[in-house]
């Protein structure tokens, strides 16, 4: 298999808990890959650590190759992250946002491009206050786009979204893979990934207790849905939760 | 660099738009500008005594309040995880929004100075100084503002932490009061508060003796400044996840706490509270302007050769004189503004006079009707404000010196309509209206009348 992304034995401890516990995975170059659980299962822990925002107490990442832990700065330059709300000053505009993170990189995409690409040419020099939560979710993904990154990070990106702005976002996701790029997809929504995942890793109580195709998961289950709450729920019983 | 430039430059473009921003970074400097000016109008010179104290409360307002309430904002909102997931360090972009928060904190200051300078205020003996006295105030205060920054978890909570900072200096940490009205406990107290370095430091540029007369201030607020700073940094905080209990380094606080005590403990060392540079400057006798010296000699050997009260040059109206109604107006409206008329005020006496001289000659140039009733107004007003050997001094000294200083054109804040192109004219008036003061002040006769 040719990894793109390596996850290793991967261990963080807030304080008294143990948010990720010895978590592995390989993503391939050119996959989406989505990381499933319930809330608090160690998903956004596991992708901080993934993107350099959190050290990990033990583990090893690698991305294109590249030590995450080691060279974190040579590590961001080729991962593109967004997390859950786009997280700008209110008076900034998109325009404004995608020259000033693109500036932070050695390679960066020309903002007009990213802004006709994400739909937001019209709100170009709008502030930020005033988008709607679709608009602030593509500019999001437009900023993760900055550093034409080869490793896309999506932490619940479709989370606050109506159906029409959900079904756009999915369409980005969709074309992202067309462009050869892989994705890490952090969800609790089991039809999004079922809908764009190659592969997908469930995640309970900080271990990863499935991997595979959202369809042999679902094997044996009467749907993905069963599947994954039998996961998940088993997780809990086998760690005497 | 690394999109810090692009950084820096949307900070100050962001602070622009922000209308709370400028409300905190503008409008609240000058409206302590006004307070104080309010609070001492009554001085000679209302503003420049206290120019150390409301330069510090601006910087203090913007560095202790604004700066922390900035970042603490970004970080609730997830700014700055934003900025963690790109590969700059984040301590270059702290950096580059200490820079910004410089530029618009002296760029407050220098709105103050330029207000008080258009409200009369005599320029500052040191500028160059100022300005370093000023960087060094700031960015000592920055260093206030990124502990605050790191204590707060929300923008609430630095409101909170930051006024229990700003209210004690300004009440008993010499800023809004002056350390020599202050009680001794209070003095006391105030060693132990940078504020008062920082007022002391930047008095000294205004009216005393520079620099040099403030190193203990400001080796204190470099001191301070660096504890804080590295405090601040070492306990910056780039995510609102993170709590400040549940950081080990917050050991980093002792440091920041131990410069003041230090400082404090250093001051009290040098004796007892001193007065600020500026006071003990002001004690000293000042330096005896040259017109003090002129003699009875120089004062009769003026050539009083001047044209008729009655004519058409420097008129002057008998005491028996009406005015018409339009003009009586004008009259009460000038009477009523010349105890505030900043030009009458400046500090240069002699420049005051001749300030004073031009409400007389600009209306006698542009031939205003009722330009002969001014010069009664102006000579009653400073017959009151001077005593009448110095009056005549100052008169004697402006008729033997009449291209000195500088003289107003335009006088259309007053009420008196009319701008005068060529200043050798009002001059030459001003001259005359001097040697003319001279005579009814001494009960001079003009030659061969």
């Amino acid at each position: 298999m040719n990894a793109h992304v390596v996850v290793s034995d991967l261990a963080k401890r807030h304080g008294a808990v143990e948010a990720v516990r010895g978590v592995s995975f390989a993503i391939t170059r050119g996959e989406t890959f989505g990381l499933l659980g319930p809330n608090g299962a160690g998903k956004t822990t596991t992708l901080e650590c993934l993107t350099g925002l959190r050290e990990p107490d033990q583990g090893r990442i690698e991305i294109a190759g590249v030590d995450v832990r080691a060279t974190p700065e040579a590590a961001k330059e080729k991962l593109g992250a967004a997390f859950a709300g786009a997280a700008l000053p209110d008076q900034i505009t998109p325009r404004e946002a995608l020259q000033l993170f693109g500036a932070f990189y050695r390679e960066r995409e020309e903002p007009a491009a990213l802004l006709a690409r994400f739909a937001l040419t019209e709100k170009a020099d709008a502030r930020f206050t005033t988008l709607s939560t679709g608009q602030k979710q593509r500019l999001a993904l437009a900023l993760a786009f900055v550093n034409r990154p080869e490793f896309v990070v999506l932490d619940e990106p479709a989370s606050g979204l109506d159906p029409q702005a959900r079904h756009e976002l999915h369409a980005h996701i969709a074309a992202m893979k067309r462009d050869g790029r892989t994705v890490l997809l952090a969800t609790h929504d089991l039809h999004e990934a079922e809908k764009l995942c190659d592969r997908v890793a469930v995640i309970a109580r900080g271990k990863i207790v499935a991997e595979g195709p959202p369809r042999e998961l679902a094997a044996g289950a009467a749907s993905f849905e069963d599947a994954f709450l039998r996961l998940v729920t088993g997780a809990g019983e086998g760690t005497g939760a | 660099m690394s999109g810090l430039h692009e950084h820096f430059v949307l900070q100050l473009r962001l602070h622009l738009r922000n209308r709370m921003a400028m409300v905190y970074g503008c409008v609240f400097p000058l409206i302590y500008l006004a307070v104080f000016w309010v609070l001492y109008r009554h001085e000679k010179v209302p503003l420049v005594r206290h120019a150390g104290e409301w330069l510090t409360v601006g910087v203090l307002g913007g560095a202790s309040l604004g700066l922390p309430t900035t970042l603490v904002g970004e970080r609730e909102r997830g700014v700055w995880r934003r900025f963690r997931l790109t590969p700059v360090a984040l301590w270059r972009v702290v950096a580059s929004t200490i820079a910004a928060r410089y530029v618009i904190i002296m760029g407050a200051g220098a709105l103050q100075l330029g207000v008080a300078l258009a409200a009369g205020m005599p320029s500052p003996a040191h500028p160059l100084a100022l300005w370093a006295a000023l960087s060094v105030v700031t960015l000592a205060f920055i260093g206030l503002g990124l502990v605050i920054a790191a204590l707060a978890d929300t923008v609430p909570a630095v409101q909170g932490i930051g006024q229990c900072v700003f209210l004690p200096m300004l009440v008993v940490g010499g800023v809004a009061v002056p350390v020599a009205a202050l009680p001794e406990w209070a003095r006391q107290v105030s060693a132990f508060l940078p504020g008062r370095y920082a007022v002391d430091a930047l008095q000294a540029c205004v009216t005393g003796a520079g620099l040099g007369a403030a190193r203990f201030e400001l080796v204190a607020l470099v001191v301070i400044g660096l504890a804080a700073g590295a405090a601040g940094a070492k306990l910056f905080r780039w995510d609102a996840s993170q709590r400040f209990l549940t950081l080990r380094g917050k050991v980093w606080l002792v440091p920041a706490l131990a410069a003041w005590l230090a400082v404090g403990l250093w001051a009290g060392l040098r004796g007892p509270a001193v007065p600020p540079p500026e006071t003990a400057v002001a004690l000293a006798p000042p330096p005896e302007p040259p017109w003090m010296k002129l003699t009875d000699a120089d004062i009769a050997g003026l050539d009083f050769r001047v044209p008729s009260d009655g004519g058409v040059v420097a008129p002057i109206a008998a005491a028996d004189d009406e005015p018409d109604e339009n003009t009586t107006l004008l009259l009460d409206d000038v009477a009523a503004a010349l105890p505030t008329w900043s030009p009458g005020l400046v500090a240069d006496d002699a420049q005051a006079v001749r300030n004073l001289l031009c409400l007389c000659a600009v209306p006698d140039v542009v031939q205003l009707s009722g330009e002969r009733y001014l010069p009664l107004l102006v000579l009653d007003y400073l017959s009151h404000r001077y005593p009448k050997d110095r009056l005549v001094k100052l008169l004697t000294w402006i008729a033997l010196h009449p291209d000195d200083g500088t003289v107003l054109l335009d006088l259309n804040e007053l009420g008196i309509p009319g701008v005068v192109g060529d200043p050798d004219q009002v001059r030459e008036r001003a001259y005359l209206y001097a040697l003319k003061f001279v005579m009814r002040l001494t009960g001079r006769k003009p030659p061969g009348r």
